[in-house]
């Protein structure tokens, strides 16, 4: 700016020289004729054009200056403080001053709106990141979950929910969950709108859903979501208690059959040893037989009690066990004399077979005595009087197996149930009223045979003719040839 | 004067057999069963003056005996005494529905069990004097 205001004076000083040397030396060289050959001519015509040039040079800076104050005059104009500003406007360095601390004012503001920018940005992307997650845990989740808006269009769901309540993730979205849900699911779908209208933040209930060709109950916890006053939507969350029902019936039911059975045998103690102690038996044969019944009642309860333990130590891996070579025919012919005395109380039959000599299995002997004890004991227990219980035995040296076999000419087991004859606590729900039973007998053996010694327990049976028991285990001479 | 005549409905044996050595000594008349179809059969003959069952039979449990016997024209009012060792199994609102004088939980003492039916047979018998 100061280098373009000393051209100025520089041009108006040459324009003044230029014209003054111009007028000197008129008069002397004056008149037509003097020709433009006359040096004096020649330099007043030069003066002449060097003026008109300084005029010229000046007229375009006077231009542009005055374009250039008026440019900024009227920016400064159009800015809210300009009028009070616009006043002060004296000279270019105060013009000066203002423009550069407008452009920082401006360059400011504009720094701050970038770093605003960026900030928004990072949050959407950040929220978008939260969404992701919150749908990625909603879709890996077992339990189904729904949500929906304040006017109950369904705007989440995951897999579960969509098998449970019939509808498709995408094309269902944004539907009302009471028209998705239709009439089969209408519980649902009123417990969902209450929840809305009662604004309440928690309300469980239990709903049954039709699944495939089973009723399941769904634990269902509902909530209402609010932002201040305002109802943003519901959350449904259904979670399947069909299996822990079904495991806490189960266990109603043993606790309730170990009870029973254990109170039986001790329901017959107190009562003989009552009459002892009351002087009721009063020969010595009638005191005995009393002694007698005491005694085999007390290894009933004992028995029962080991069971509950045996399964209890089996499944936790705690039970100690002691493998030895031990023959088989020989503990079927100790057992089967231990449960003669009650097979001829219901008029049965137990018929053995002739001893096999290379029978022998690497195994517990106290374990699969109770084995062979339970199969032959259920064999009784559910065949009636007048029938026959058969145990035998097989080698198969070719797969190095002995296999034990408990047929019966008892009621049998119908062909659906007979998958769950092994399962803990399970009773055949038709033969539940030929005896009594806690459902652990069976399971001992499976867990004795299968998890101790890596046999295989198996059951073949028909209703109304009977039903055949038994297991297989490594001969000795294969388990100890394969540990060597 | 006759004996009064109770009919024992249980599984165990060993339970029928003490409860009835108990009843015989004092002066009952016992005839038993060992399910509760057997039961029903021979109140139906026997016409008992009480019953003593079990709540857990094979064939027939202890309850549909007794709804058996309340259907029945002539043992419909037959005093019931239920032995159960389940102790919740039947609630005070089932046993009045049934009509079951009383119920014992297993195990129980033969004396205990001696005294109610005195105090049943006591009762109807005061109910028939008026």
């Amino acid at each position: 700016m100061r280098r373009q205001e000393s051209l100025v004076w520089v041009a108006v000083t040459v324009a003044l020289v230029a014209l003054c040397a111009a007028a000197l030396a008129g008069p002397q060289n004056s008149g037509i004729g003097a020709g433009w050959r006359n040096p004096a001519t020649v330099l007043r015509l030069t003066m002449y054009a060097v003026g008109a040039v300084g005029v010229i040079f000046l007229g375009v800076s006077y231009h542009r200056r005055a374009a250039a104050v008026t440019s900024i005059a009227g920016q400064l104009r159009s800015a809210p403080d300009s009028s009070s500003q616009s006043t002060r406007l004296n000279g270019d360095d105060e013009l000066t001053r203002l423009l550069n601390t407008r452009l920082e004012q401006q360059q400011a503001v504009i720094g701050r709106l970038q770093d605003e920018l960026r900030e928004l940005r990072i949050r959407a992307q950040l929220s978008e990141r939260q969404k992701q997650h919150t749908e990625a845990v909603i879709y890996s989740l077992r339990d189904a979950v729904v949500v929906v808006d304040d006017r109950d269009r369904l705007i989440l769901a995951n897999a579960p929910a969509a098998r449970l309540l019939g509808f498709a993730l995408d094309s269902d979205r944004y539907r009302p969950l009471a028209e998705i849900c239709g009439e089969e699911h209408a519980e649902f779908a009123r417990l969902v709108q209450q929840s809305a209208r009662s604004r309440v933040e928690g309300t469980r209930r239990e709903l049954s859903f039709p699944l495939g060709q089973d009723v399941h109950i769904f634990d269902t916890i509902v909530s209402c979501v609010q932002e201040g006053e305002a109802v943003l939507g519901v959350a449904a969350v259904l979670h399947d208690v069909t299996r822990e029902k079904e495991i806490s019936q189960m266990k109603n039911d043993f606790v309730s059959h170990v009870s029973h059975e254990l109170k039986t045998p001790l329901a017959s103690i107190t009562a003989y040893s009552e009459m002892l102690v009351d002087g009721e038996a009063d020969d010595d044969k009638t005191q005995k037989e009393f002694y007698a019944v005491i005694q085999s009642q007390a290894q009933r309860l004992n028995r029962l009690i080991e069971d509950i333990l045996n399964v209890s130590r089996i499944e936790s891996g705690l039970i100690k066990v002691n493998k030895e070579p031990v023959s088989l025919t020989i503990l079927i012919e100790q057992q089967m004399s231990m449960i003669k005395s009650y097979a001829e109380e219901k008029s049965i039959v137990i018929l053995g077979q002739k001893p096999i000599i290379h029978d022998q299995v690497y195994a517990d002997r106290d374990m699969i005595s109770q084995v062979i004890v339970n199969l032959l004991s259920n064999a009784v227990k559910y065949t009636p009087a007048g029938g026959s219980v058969k145990i035998g035995t097989e080698v198969d040296e070719t797969a190095g197996l002995a296999r034990v076999t408990v047929t019966d000419t008892g009621v049998g087991i119908p062909a659906e149930e007979i998958d769950h004859v092994f399962d803990k606590f399970y009773r055949v729900g038709a033969n539940n009223k030929q005896a009594k039973g806690t459902g652990l007998g069976l399971n001992l053996v499976k867990q004795i045979i299968e998890k101790v010694h890596k046999g295989r327990v198996f059951v073949t049976s028909e209703v109304g003719t009977g039903s055949t028991f038994g297991f297989e285990l490594p001969l000795a001479q294969t388990e100890l040839a394969e540990a060597t | 004067m006759t004996a009064n005549k109770i009919l024992i409905a249980d599984d165990e044996i060993h339970i029928i057999h003490v409860v009835a050595i108990k009843l015989r000594n004092n002066g009952y008349d016992v005839i038993s069963a060992n399910n509760g179809a057997e039961a029903y059969e021979l109140a139906c003959v026997e016409k008992p003056d009480i019953v003593v069952t079990d709540y857990q039979m094979p064939v027939m449990t202890g309850i549909e005996l007794i709804e058996k016997l309340r259907a029945h024209d002539e043992l419909k009012d037959v005093p019931v005494v239920l032995l159960t060792a389940r102790s919740f199994a039947v609630t005070q609102e089932q046993q009045a529905e049934l009509g079951v004088s009383a119920c014992l939980s297993k195990p129980f003492s033969p004396k205990e069990l001696l005294k109610t039916l005195q105090d049943i047979l006591h009762q109807q018998e005061i109910a028939l004097q008026r």
